[in-house]
């Protein structure tokens, strides 16, 4: 039995547009990978599929061996598998403490465990003071805090995170990214970070992957990503002054 | 659920939100009912209209799905608990039951069983339709359940088989007194406040506030969904079993628009996320409608008597649903439970 949340082959098509055109890879256990792409790369067509959110034309999605292909969302969720949102989504009238505690009742965890680790969690992202807060009253940035503690505290086995700087301020971003670095450390769970924001995402992970036009480009270290011809090639024109920008 | 909590802001149990409205819905049914018959008898309707309005809690305030089929559920449990109590004499002879189906003529149960079979049946009946209503989200959702509540209303106003058709079923048990009705609602007011906090409740809540992240959870929302409408099925029976003994009689107008839309407008106007939101609705619209009838019938009201024309209560109900729609669309409970007041919190804390 393979270990890892892997993708094999996946296409998907909307009409005469491909969106995605054979696209493959693996997340190993603990592993953090980054995606990357310019706009209509087809990253979140790629999230929606891993997480049963949309169907791909071809291709197959399997976690530690087990076939997803045909499981709806919510059961994927309860093999393990979690993500959050490019808009943070976050249950607004309930509180922060109530959305963060949803997360790992909605897979079966009973209360009193799901308030230990709710606790627990608030504590390791630091953000227990705003635990009694309606979630439609706090900023961008700890909504996207929120929304990373509601998809671990039911500590998955692999995590997906759909843009979570989108909508977040420069000062924001070190603080997100420490959040990530230490639920990674603490919880151990493959993780892909699919993000535009490339310092972010170089900063965090230990492997990159590039989409283009919906095909895979480049998948490998970090550090040469940049470099790769194929990736300059696809940002050149939109964010070739960012990348060149970047300092890692 | 009784431990100390170990983090602020989480769904728990507060004796008080559950304590208050007990006390509010005994203390003020025990009181009014004793001052006169007919408060005595408008009690026991509002009971019967708190014990809908919770059902409606259950499911449309907690899931964000708005039914008009529940009175479909009270029109089978008023049938059921109708005719398993009616006398023998009068299904055998009444004329609108002529052609009554012959195992429907033997049913035959006492009170406090029937109550229960009109649960059971609103239970079987919501969890059978919420098999299929409950796949549907938004305006489809809630335009399905009115055909639900058009197709069981047609059925039963049009066929002699099951029931008095479109005539009144006559003779059926009434309560002696106020205690069964208000034991069976404090009762369900109890369950309805364990319900909201169950994992049930909370997932399903959470289903209202944003369908797609909570997929993405792990809620299975078809089968939340569906566990809610079952269980407001089996409330919203009772509430058509218990009108049917206040009454005496069952009627299927009785369960149909007006019934809907005046228990949707208590949900509304008291708040719909919340117990005491549902106490709350059906005290006010009870009261203010109650008011306005006395004085439509030129009636005095705390000595006071104003002459109004026929219709004004139902034109001043509809514009108490405006108005709390435009200014205050949580309701008058803003969608919360009650709370202790403040210098109470400050002496329990120290």
């Amino acid at each position: 039995m393979s270990l890892g949340f892997a993708a094999e082959g996946l296409s998907k098509s909307f009409g005469a547009l491909v969106v995605l055109n054979n696209v493959s890879l693996t997340i190993k256990p603990g592993e953090t990978i980054g995606l990357l792409g310019p706009n209509g790369a087809g990253k979140t067509t790629l999230v929606n599929i891993l997480t049963g959110y949309e169907q791909a034309d071809l291709g197959s999605v399997t976690l530690d061996g087990q076939s997803f292909n045909t499981l709806p969302a919510h059961a994927r969720a309860h093999n393990g598998l979690a993500r959050t949102f490019q808009s943070g989504r976050l249950f607004s009238e309930l509180t922060v403490a109530e959305n963060i505690a949803l997360g790992a009742l909605s897979v079966g965890i009973s209360s009193k465990v799901a308030e230990k680790r709710t606790a627990e969690i608030l504590e390791i992202l630091e953000i227990s003071n705003l635990a009694e807060n309606r979630a439609n009253s706090i900023s961008h940035g700890n909504a996207r805090l929120v929304g990373l503690a509601r998809a671990v505290v039911a500590e998955p086995k692999y995590l997906i995170m759909d843009e979570p700087a989108a909508g977040i301020n420069e000062h924001e971003t070190p603080t997100l990214l420490a959040a990530l670095k230490t639920v990674s450390k603490t919880l151990g769970c493959g993780m892909l970070l699919v993000e535009h924001n490339v310092q972010l995402v170089l900063d965090f992970s230990s492997r990159i992957i590039v989409l283009a036009t919906g095909n895979l480009i480049y998948d490998g270290k970090p550090e040469h990503a940049l470099s790769d011809p194929a990736v300059k090639s696809a940002y050149l024109g939109e964010m070739s002054l960012n990348i060149s920008n970047v300092s890692h | 659920m009784f431990t100390k909590s170990l983090v602020k802001g989480l769904t728990k149990f507060s004796f008080a939100e559950l304590f208050i409205p007990l006390v509010v819905v005994a203390s003020s049914s025990l009181w009014l009912s004793g001052r006169s018959t007919s408060l005595l008898l408008f009690i026991k309707f509002t009971l019967c209209y708190l014990m809908m309005v919770l059902s409606l809690q259950v499911f449309v305030g907690n899931s964000g799905v708005l039914s008009f089929g529940h009175g479909s559920f009270a029109m089978v449990g008023a049938f059921v608990s109708g005719l398993a109590t009616a006398p023998l004499m009068i299904k055998q002879n009444a004329m609108a039951l002529s052609n009554l189906w012959q195992p429907l003529v033997d049913f035959k149960l006492n009170l406090g069983m029937s109550l229960l079979a009109s649960a059971f049946a609103g239970g079987v009946f919501a969890a059978f339709t919420g098999g299929f209503l409950m796949r549907l989200n938004g305006l489809a959702a809630g335009i399905a359940t009115f055909a639900l509540l058009g197709i069981t209303y047609n059925i039963l106003f049009n066929n002699n088989h099951v029931g008095p058709s479109n005539q009144a079923l006559p003779g059926v048990s009434q309560f002696s007194n106020l205690t069964l009705p208000l034991v069976l609602v404090l009762l369900a007011m109890i369950m309805v406040y364990f319900y909201n906090l169950s994992r049930a409740g909370r997932t399903l809540r959470a289903t209202r506030e944003d369908n797609l992240a909570s997929r993405g959870l792990g809620i299975n929302i078809i089968r939340v969904r569906w566990m809610s409408f079952t269980f407001s099925g089996v409330l919203a029976g009772l509430a058509g079993a218990m009108y049917a003994h206040v009454g005496g009689a069952v009627q299927v107008q009785d369960y149909y628009l007006g019934f809907t839309f005046y228990t949707l407008a208590m949900l509304i106007v008291g708040g719909s996320a919340s117990l005491w939101g549902a106490v709350l609705g059906t005290v006010v619209v009870s009261g203010v409608s109650q008011i306005l009838l006395m004085w439509e019938q030129s009636s005095p009201v705390f000595g006071i008597t104003i002459h109004l024309p026929i219709g004004t209560r139902a034109i001043v109900i509809a514009g108490m649903l405006v108005v709390i729609l435009l200014w205050r669309p949580n309701g008058i409970s803003n969608g919360s439970e009650i709370k202790l007041p403040n210098f109470l919190r400050k002496i329990k804390a120290s």
